[in-house]
């Protein structure tokens, strides 16, 4: 617990996904305004739980990512923000920048036609770089004692549908976080729930949690994402409950449960193929005969929608045990 | 004929001049047959004449007794390294499981390699890990060790380096004592391999630090069950060569060999590495694209219930679980992937195990080193990646293919990284963080 925790918090900011959260028609309506409230407060009490601290903050825009704050550049913003006697400074800082860069970047996307997909990977693909850069111990600097390094997770609020596209990128961030002992937590805060990301918090030894109740954001937040990793051993947080181990087919990039895989390069495809595209291997036409005589009659599932009789539904309370 | 001539002049010319050239390797002392073999072993000296040395005796410190030259040329070594890999490396992949029987018997704590043979089990058995997954992403390792005269479960068969690593990073627990027994630590590993599924290879690698072992009863019967069950045994000895060491690679068809010293023991494990299928490959090389091996599989990516959920009946032990993988096409309910489905016999994998390798096939552009900002028109004055603020002084000496600014340029998205992004995307993420892909 003595350890100083590192958090990079990944903003899903897709303008149509959350003028959808906000529509009335939902059972439990929850607008950007008021997520964005839940979500400083809940980082006001990352910094507030230790001293040492240290938060990242980026933004997954349509077709662009972008930081919106980190602890150790706050240099170039610390002049724009005025000081005010009520507020404890660090708060201060962190609600405001982190505001005026959402505000600013909402701005320059302007009005476009047609919504580019979520740069998701590139959000999570910069939280893995800065990682690596603060815990990388700089040369020829004194040599850290390893207790003092911090322990480092990030938490990805989303709202956007699965990118079937980019399977390959996420998965590969997903093992590099693995590989450097990163855990990645995710909220599902609107929308069905993501394959890849459910998957990522599997592999990272992170909770999954599907939003169940949207008005009760911040409690959701501080309950099971504000423990460090190492804390949850003691307390039981909560943890997805189920895990859905579906991979997207390299040929249509549809998610797909039951597929053809290439021997040699491990390649998926969702129907039988004479030729792998990848590793140009041509495969035994007796393998194609067979593999087609024993298809499954049922199409594979569309993209990204959920298996039938997916989810089911964990009250908080229980879950919390 | 002259009876008193030498021998040779009674065969044809051609083995003449080979007898001759054998005669005059034998007058030096060198047996030719022996020499060709055991060269290399030879070269680097037995463990006990050699001298201690280790990877950081190699680094060399400048004038100044400052390392960032060295640690730069290693960086621009990698760098170059990678300049030069070609842009799509395949490899061919088959499912491997194997268990590592490690020798935890007193006799391990012999100091004939350096500091122990104990500790460099342990170092040289991590890094055989590490490497193992690189190469067999669905490959699963499980760790047992012999030690007290029992088989010892270290390791449960895992997918995750992680979790084995661990198992062999706690030192304390694996601290040898008394006597190794083969049979009881192969049966072990033996009973852990069942469920596995028919496609998949099962192998045991077995590092052996003495020349006893105790066992219950006949080891021949163990050896024929490995046989029926198809298991291959590999075993690298520390000590000496056994005959039932022999027997057991032997019959099994792995490999056997004992290290002469440190240098040779890494390369007897690291031969282990590669997986079956690309030896057989390269075997028959010039056969085209039409590989025998290759094939197209069905596979089937499972769902994971949670802990949590209702106990209900497996298929595969027909006990009440509660946690446990759905079939996708019968929903079967099955404790562990990969496996065959027992009752639509699909495979089942999860596609984590198959994504591991997909770096291979797709890998990152690499990144052109920016050697000036004059023709930039607006240069970004921090990291795409980690918004580190680059150098504005370029540095006066740097060594080949290195920036003096510490800019490096993807070519497809044109976004600047410091070096440390830099090697970073190129040997952990695997994807360019500009590009998302
Ligand atoms: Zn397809
Ligand atoms: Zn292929
Ligand atoms: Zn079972
Ligand atoms: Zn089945
Ligand atoms: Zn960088
Ligand atoms: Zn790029």
């Amino acid at each position: 617990m003595d350890k100083a925790s590192h958090l990079s918090l990944i903003l899903d900011i897709s303008p149509s996904q959350w003028h959808l959260s906000a529509s009335p028609s939902n059972a439990f309506p929850l607008s950007f305004k008021t997520f964005l409230s839940h979500v400083l407060t809940f980082l006001n009490s990352h910094i507030a739980a230790m001293h040492e601290n240290s938060l990242a903050v980026f933004g997954a825009l349509p077709g662009k990512s972008v930081m919106l704050y980190s602890s150790t550049d706050t240099a170039e913003g610390a002049d724009v923000v005025a000081a005010d006697p009520n507020a404890y400074r660090p708060f201060k800082l962190v609600d405001s920048l982190v505001m005026r860069n959402i505000q600013r970047e909402l701005e320059l996307l302007g009005d476009p036609e047609e919504e580019a997909p979520i740069a998701l990977v590139g959000a999570l693909t910069k939280a893995l770089c800065y990682i690596n850069r603060i815990t990388h111990i700089p040369t020829g600097a004194a040599t850290e004692d390893p207790a003092v390094l911090i322990d480092p997770r990030i938490l990805i609020l989303s709202v956007s549908p699965d990118l079937s596209s980019s399977y390959i990128p996420v998965m590969n961030s997903i093992f590099s976080a693995q590989k450097y002992k990163i855990t990645i937590d995710v909220c599902k805060v609107f929308g069905a729930d993501t394959v890849f990301l459910q998957q990522a918090a599997h592999l990272t030894g992170g909770s999954y949690i599907y939003l169940e109740r949207r008005d009760a954001l911040l409690q959701y937040l501080i309950m099971s994402f504000l423990p460090p990793p190492a804390m949850r051993q003691v307390i039981a947080v909560p943890k997805q409950d189920k895990v859905d181990f579906r991979a997207a087919c390299f040929c249509h990039k549809d998610i797909v449960d039951i597929a053809f895989v290439c021997s040699v390069c491990l390649s998926i495809f969702c129907s039988p193929v004479p030729v792998c595209s990848t590793c140009r291997t041509k495969f035994p036409i007796k393998t194609l005969q067979r593999l087609n005589a024993s298809r499954p009659s049922l199409p594979p599932s569309a993209n990204g929608t959920p298996r039938p009789g997916a989810r089911q539904n964990t009250p908080l309370a229980t879950s919390l045990r | 004929m002259d009876p008193g001539s030498d021998s040779d002049l009674s065969l044809d010319e051609g083995n003449l001049t080979v007898r001759g050239r054998n005669k005059a390797a034998r007058a030096k002392g060198i047996d030719p047959t022996k020499d060709k073999g055991k060269g290399k072993a030879k070269d680097q000296g037995y463990a006990w004449e050699a001298n201690y040395t280790r990877s950081w005796d190699t680094v060399q410190e400048d004038e100044g007794g400052s390392l960032q030259g060295a640690v730069e040329e290693l960086m621009a070594r990698g760098r170059r390294r990678r300049l030069l890999a070609p842009a799509a490396a395949i490899r061919r992949t088959i499912i491997r499981h194997l268990i590592l029987l490690l020798d935890l018997s007193a006799s391990m704590m012999d100091r004939d390699m350096r500091p122990t043979r104990f500790d460099l089990t342990l170092e040289y058995a991590r890094e055989f890990v590490t490497e193992w997954f690189d190469q067999n992403p669905l490959g699963q390792v499980g760790v047992v060790a012999m030690r007290g005269g029992i088989g010892e479960r270290i390791g449960e068969m895992s997918g995750n380096p992680q979790d084995v690593l661990k198992a062999l990073s706690e030192r304390h627990k694996l601290e040898p004592t008394g006597e190794p027994s083969l049979q009881n630590a192969i049966d072990m590993a033996r009973s852990s391999m069942s469920h596995l599924p028919t496609h998949s290879s099962r192998e045991i690698l077995i590092i052996f630090g003495s020349l006893t072992t105790v066992d219950p009863g006949n080891i021949f019967d163990t050896l024929q069950s490995c046989i029926k069950d198809k298991i291959r045994i590999s075993l690298v000895a520390l000590a000496a060569e056994m005959k039932i060491c022999r027997e057991l690679c032997d019959k099994t068809g792995g490999q056997f060999g004992v290290a002469m010293n440190e240098g040779h023991f890494k390369d007897l494990l690291f031969e282990l590495i590669p997986p079956p299928a690309q030896r057989a490959v390269a075997r028959t090389t010039g056969g085209g694209t039409t590989n025998p091996a290759a094939d197209l599989m069905m596979m089937g990516f499972p769902m994971r219930l949670p802990d949590t959920s209702p106990p209900s009946l497996c298929v595969c032990h027909a006990e009440m679980r509660t946690a446990g993988f759905l079939c996708p096409r019968c929903m079967a309910k099955i404790c562990d992937v990969p496996t065959d489905c027992d009752v639509c016999g699909l495979m089942i994998v999860s596609s984590p195990h198959l994504a591991r390798s997909y770096h291979h096939l797709f890998p990152v552009k690499p990144y052109i080193a920016v050697m000036t900002l004059d023709n930039a028109p607006k240069p970004t004055s921090i990291c795409h990646a980690c918004s580190l603020p680059f150098k504005v002084q370029p540095a006066a000496s740097v060594t080949d293919g290195m920036s003096p600014l510490g800019r490096y340029r993807c070519p497809t998205c044109s976004n600047d990284f410091c070096t440390d992004c830099d090697v970073f995307v190129h040997d952990v993420v695997h994807c360019c963080p500009g590009c998302e892909k």
